[in-house]
């Protein structure tokens, strides 16, 4: 991999609002051709490490490049290449969606319309119509098309799946994919886990201004605690189970085995092996489990 | 209209500036044919010349001749509601333009595309100098058109001139709007420090004609600058027009690094 591929990289970027912590030493990168997802509670610091990138609000310390070029000098250049959503999506009201996307593609020099027609017919945009009178979600979809519509290498969305219907999600995931295709990079925030394990490759988990870790999707399941139910063909001994590494709150009722396991499952699976299974139950991990995951180490550290 | 951000916030403002031009049409229209009755109420004068000095300098400075064209038009279009129309107008588009957008959340999505921020003051800035122009250029029209049809003796180039005075003036509480919108993105600090400035230069100057210890700051005040040429009786003073030109130049040329350095609000 050359320095050419690291799309964005900060080094311990810090803001600092008055007092108040937006983010602090982050460090991150973002290789060419992948979906990074930037998964956090609100007020963790994703946007403004977005806004940040932009250049809306400028580092308290440290410093950050996008396309290795830095990000207070080369702003213009940078936006040039980037299309972005914003996370509280405000849109010029008195316009028409087609008025908006062709004034934008003015200020970006030039728009193939023809790609917009196709993205606003998958996307069923009401391009004719006044953005004022428009619902949540087809303003989002307008939103989106603006940050696509100019094929920009570099998309950056804050919380881009924002009222939008589950058939649109649908048809927002099979474009970043084909984005992924085309060997763009997509950097994208947000809260919702399962979305986040659909289309991203890696993950950086922020919590209070902090990046706690940066895991590809396999490596974030693989660490996180899980819910276990296994179901034998006659009791178990408590005991076979209380003794293994990584399993806990073991309960056993009616030949109905419940834990909580962190990390591998291989020591469970084999000991289960000894008896009669019937069925394996894993409650996939959610959001939560996954940042407790992480808070716990953390807090263990210290 | 959607080539640049100028194009697209003249757009923007065509509806506002449509009601403005028409509004300040009728005022010149109606102050015009008012004035045939005016001017055979000569009583009037002599009650004027018995005002104190403060008084008059209320009614529009030095003016004794009332009844006449420039003293009825200097009175009551000119001396206080001309300027405070072109004012409510300016120091709303100057808080409006950067600190409005900003608030509306709408700046930061325009600030993502490939434009500088010098280029987003600049256009908006323009756009103001334009409308205040446009809104100085018909109210001009309406009044010498009305004005010449009713056979009024009065020289339409210096109606003229005394437009493009208040035009400035107004110019000079639009951009101070402006700037604070530049520095602070608030929208009511921006209308609340350039009307209190506003308010404060217009008592510093009246009250400068009968306080003596003030008379010494009057200088400070657009609103000096503006009165005291009387210049819809003597013409231009390019000294006094180009102080307000400086007071508009220099609230502009702060604007743009004022808006480069500071963060964007969400």
């Amino acid at each position: 991999m050359s320095d050419n591929d690291i799309i964005i990289d900060t080094k311990k970027l810090t803001k600092y609002y008055g007092k108040r912590l937006g983010i602090e030493d982050v460090d991150l990168e973002v290789i060419r051709g992948e979906v990074f997802g930037y998964l956090g509670p609100n007020g963790a610091g994703k946007t403004t490490t977005i806004r940040t990138l932009l250049d809306f609000i400028r580092p308290t310390r440290g410093s950050a490049t996008v396309f290795g070029k830095d990000i207070r000098q080369n702003s213009v250049e940078i936006h040039h290449r980037v299309g972005y959503l914003n996370g509280e999506l405000a849109l010029y009201n008195n316009m028409t969606g087609e008025d908006l996307l062709r004034y934008l593609g003015n200020l970006r020099g030039g728009l193939d319309w023809e790609y917009v027609k196709k993205l606003a017919k998958r996307f069923e945009c009401d391009l004719p119509r006044r953005i004022q009178g428009l619902s949540l979600g087809n303003k989002q979809k307008l939103g989106l098309l603006q940050a696509f519509m100019n094929k920009p290498e570099l998309i950056i969305l804050d919380e881009p799946t924002n009222g939008l219907d589950p058939l649109m999600q649908h048809e927002f995931y099979d474009l970043l994919t084909e984005t992924k295709n085309e060997g763009r990079t997509t950097f994208l925030s947000s809260h919702v886990l399962p979305e986040v394990e659909k289309v991203c490759d890696r993950v950086g988990i922020i919590r209070q201004g902090k990046l706690v870790a940066v895991e590809t999707i396999e490596a974030l399941k693989s660490h996180s605690i899980r819910q276990l139910e296994i179901h034998f063909a006659r009791a178990v001994p408590k005991e076979k189970f209380s003794v293994l590494s990584g399993v806990r709150d073991i309960n056993i009722r009616n030949n109905l085995l419940t834990c909580t396991v962190v990390g591998s499952l291989d020591a469970l699976v084999k000991a289960s092996a000894q008896f009669e299974v019937v069925n394996i139950i894993s409650h996939e991990p959610t959001l939560e489990d996954i940042f407790m995951t992480y808070y716990e180490r953390e807090n263990h550290v210290k | 209209m959607l080539n640049n951000i100028f194009l697209k916030t003249l757009r923007d403002q065509q509806r506002s500036l449509l009601y403005w031009i028409l509004y300040l049409i009728t005022i010149a229209v109606v102050m015009a044919l008012i004035y045939p009755t005016i001017s055979k109420m000569t009583a009037f004068n002599q009650y004027l010349a018995q005002l104190p000095e403060g008084m008059k300098e209320m009614f529009g400075g030095a003016i004794v001749d009332y009844t006449s064209p420039v003293g009825y038009f200097t009175t009551e279009l000119f001396s206080f509601m001309v300027p405070l129309l072109l004012l409510i107008f300016g120091i709303g588009y100057g808080a409006n333009a950067i600190a409005g957008d900003e608030e509306k959340g709408t700046l930061g999505f325009l600030l993502a595309n490939p434009v500088p921020r010098w280029r987003v003051v600049a256009d908006k800035f323009g756009v103001l100098v334009v409308s205040m122009m446009l809104l100085g250029l018909f109210f001009w029209a309406g009044l010498t058109i009305t004005a010449s049809t009713m056979n009024i003796d009065i020289n339409i180039l210096k109606l003229g001139e005394t437009t493009l005075g208040s035009v400035l003036l107004a110019l000079v509480f639009a951009s101070l709007s402006f700037m604070a919108g530049c520095i602070k993105g608030s929208k009511g600090v921006s209308m609340g420090v350039a009307s209190g400035i506003g308010v404060l230069t217009y008592l510093l100057n009246t009250l400068g004609g009968m306080v003596s210890w003030l008379k010494g700051y009057r200088f400070l005040s657009p609103f000096y600058h503006y009165m005291e040429p009387n210049t819809l009786a003597n013409g231009l003073s390019p000294m006094h027009i180009l102080v307000l030109l400086a007071f508009v130049i220099v609230f502009f040329a702060v604007s743009i690094p004022a808006f480069n350095r500071r963060d964007i609000a969400v």
